[in-house]
């Protein structure tokens, strides 16, 4: 080590504070690195949980984001199962039913689904819905705790409430065949699963056929973008997108923390230049009659700008191992804070720390630091020798 | 002609946003054809009306046309007459509106009924969880500022050293030092507030003017308020002071040789 970065030590109050300073900053670029990738790349993996790379949702809609359904989901299944690219089709349906529990009334959110080709949930106990199990029921712990329920239990539920008879319609008997984990509910929802054609029959939606969406998986070394634009074409009454197609969508709506991200990430970095800079050239100009008392006996001016640069970068590099321990830890109290949005799958994450965030922010911050030494370096290596040395001396 | 007219009075009145009538070229008086679905055959109405929604900061990111219909209009139109979201309620005066929806609540099968103060706030969770990260960030920003107002002043007395050896030298007393060297350190934190309150509120006025045109809205995203501007400048008069006092502490107790660098 040469006697710059070793010049830290002489004075350890204003190098700790520097660090402290230069932690603090490190600590939220690396937050706002997470934050500004960690958000696609949350939404994306959440995405393709179960591998299905394609969504099929009403026109202008995206998946659950509205009430509307497509009509003759059938036929648009058909449609894409005979396309060599496909692996996998299936639909799903929304809708709200009714469980009694004693003198209450509990609402569910209700999936119809087609278990064999299904990308919404993975199974945590018990049994999946068999094909031809109509009176199959799949439960979440959430929905599991309110109804009291359990594998093997029977669970009544009805499509509607009819609030001038006080009673329910369609009403229909279920057996509990094992706990779900629904991948795209929020934190505590209450979501139930029974087959597609049986939730369509109950909310009068089965003469039309309709579905809320369709998932595809396609085959490997099929791009699902294709298959996604050559679908939307052919079928301009729904909208066929492809993961990244969803992504490019959420991107627009999560503008505004990607460019807070961005801007605090930003003012990070120049408080981590104003910082070294400043502590560099202070103690440049404390050192000047050492430094070029150095240059007087033939050390060169190169050396003296490597030693300074080295200063600025090893201050840099200490915060930054500091700021990483902190940022990790920030990060996780901030993305407590985030995933509490009303809505939100439960599984999705804004910060996600990923090796190429850390390397990403850890480069900028030492790029930064080091080129934060070129002034105070520059002031070092330029000082006149004979009246430095005259000014010293007096 | 004649029987162009008659067609369109006897067709629904709509009432169309703003964004959408400018987007679309559409004006009072125009027909568009509305549908529930992509794929249904819907109905034809007239334009009635353009509307500028109140700002919405729930919708602003969503970028939804809206339309405005008469109810049963929009019910024939889904294919769900008599069918409604739901009911609004005034009460008669002195009514409170928790024991009203607390008595429906105990009649009611298959719909539930809120006092306007829990749908509010129910539906300001969203903003609460923003307001709360907001927070959090500013903790974070407050405590780098922080340390950076520390250092920076330690490092602004520390440059005195050779004036503090020089007063040591020709007799001015630790007491005198200590206080030019602490009302030299409020001068700058006052001046680094002020510039940094003039920087804020230039950075404000960027960010709405940014996001206002971008979501084409008159929501204020940036807002200093007076009781922001008085605790950051208090805070930073107060750290600024703080690390003054301690620079300046350190710098009077250490001998005047040493200060000038011969001790």
């Amino acid at each position: 080590m040469g006697w710059g970065p070793r010049s830290l030590a002489r004075h350890p109050l204003r190098t700790a504070l520097s660090l402290a300073g230069i932690a603090v900053a490190a600590a939220m670029l690396l937050d706002m690195v997470m934050l500004s990738g960690g958000l696609e790349r949350s939404f994306a993996d959440l995405m393709l949980t179960r591998g299905f790379q394609i969504r099929v949702t009403p026109a202008g809609t995206l998946p659950f984001d509205a009430d509307a359904t497509i009509a003759g989901a059938g036929g648009l299944r058909d449609t894409l199962r005979a396309d060599p690219r496909v692996a996998v089709a299936g639909a799903v349906l929304g809708a709200s039913l009714h469980a009694r529990r004693g003198d209450s009334v509990v609402t569910l959110f209700a999936y119809g689904v087609e278990p064999e080709a299904q990308g919404i949930y993975q199974l945590e106990s018990g049994r999946d819905l068999a094909p031809g199990d109509s009176a199959g029921l799949l439960l979440s712990q959430p929905a599991a705790a309110i109804l009291h329920a359990r594998p093997g239990d029977q669970v009544t539920l009805a499509a509607s409430l009819d609030p001038g008879t006080a009673g329910a319609r369609a009403e229909r008997t279920f057996v509990v065949r094992g706990m779900v984990r629904w991948l795209y509910d929020y934190r505590g929802q209450r979501s139930i699963g029974l087959p597609l054609a049986t939730l369509q029959a109950m909310t009068g939606r089965a003469a039309e056929d309709r579905v809320s969406l369709l998932m595809v998986k396609v085959r490997p070394g099929a791009d699902a973008g294709l298959v996604a634009r050559s679908f939307r074409e052919r079928h301009p009454r729904v909208a066929a997108n492809s993961v990244a197609d969803l992504v490019a969508a959420f991107r627009v709506r999560m503008l505004y923390f990607r460019q807070l991200a961005w801007i605090l990430g930003t003012v990070s970095l120049l408080v981590t230049i104003l910082l070294v800079t400043t502590l560099l050239t202070i103690t440049v100009n404390e050192r000047l009659g050492e430094i070029v008392t150095l240059r007087a006996i033939g050390v060169s001016r190169a050396h003296v700008v490597r030693q300074v640069m080295a200063e600025g970068l090893a201050l840099t590099l200490l915060g930054a191992l500091l700021g990483a321990a902190l940022g990790l830890v920030t990060a996780r109290y901030l993305d407590a804070i985030l995933t509490s949005f009303p809505g939100l799958p439960a599984a999705f994450s804004f910060f996600v720390p990923r090796p190429d965030a850390i390397a990403l922010a850890g480069a900028a911050l030492l790029v930064t630091g080091t080129l934060a030494g070129i002034y105070p370096a520059w002031r070092a290596a330029g000082a006149p020798i004979a009246a430095t040395l005259r000014a010293e001396a007096t | 002609m004649l029987l162009a007219l008659l067609v369109a009075a006897q067709l629904p009145r709509v009432a169309i946003e703003r964004r959408l009538a400018a987007e679309a070229a559409l004006r009072v008086g125009d027909t568009v054809a509305l549908a529930s679905t992509a794929d249904s055959a819907g109905t034809r109405a007239v334009v009635g009306a353009v509307f500028e929604p109140p700002a919405d900061p729930a919708a602003v990111l969503r970028r939804e046309y809206r339309v405005r219909l008469h109810l049963p209009d929009l019910a024939g139109l889904l294919g769900e007459p008599d069918r409604v979201d739901r009911f609004g309620v005034a009460l008669r005066p002195g009514v409170s509106p928790d024991s009203a929806a607390s008595r429906l609540n105990a009649l009611a099968f298959g719909f539930r009924a809120y006092p306007s103060k829990a749908i509010a706030a129910e539906s300001s969770r969203t903003f609460l969880v923003v307001s709360r990260f907001h927070r959090a960030i500013a903790v974070i920003s407050i405590v780098a500022s922080a340390v950076f107002l520390l250092c920076i002043m330690l490092l602004k007395v520390e440059e005195r050293r050779a004036d503090a050896a020089v007063m040591r030298f020709v007799g001015v007393r630790r007491r005198t030092i200590f206080g030019a060297l602490l009302l030299e350190a409020a001068l700058v934190a006052l001046l680094g507030s002020l510039l940094g309150t003039g920087i804020a509120f230039g950075a404000g006025a960027l960010t709405n003017l940014y996001y206002q045109r971008l979501f084409e809205t008159r929501l204020v995203f940036s807002l200093i308020t007076p009781s922001i501007v008085a605790f950051s400048v208090a805070l930073s008069l107060a750290l600024g002071l703080a690390a003054g006092a301690l620079a300046a502490a350190r710098l009077t107790r250490t001998r005047p040789m040493v200060l000038w660098g011969r001790g």
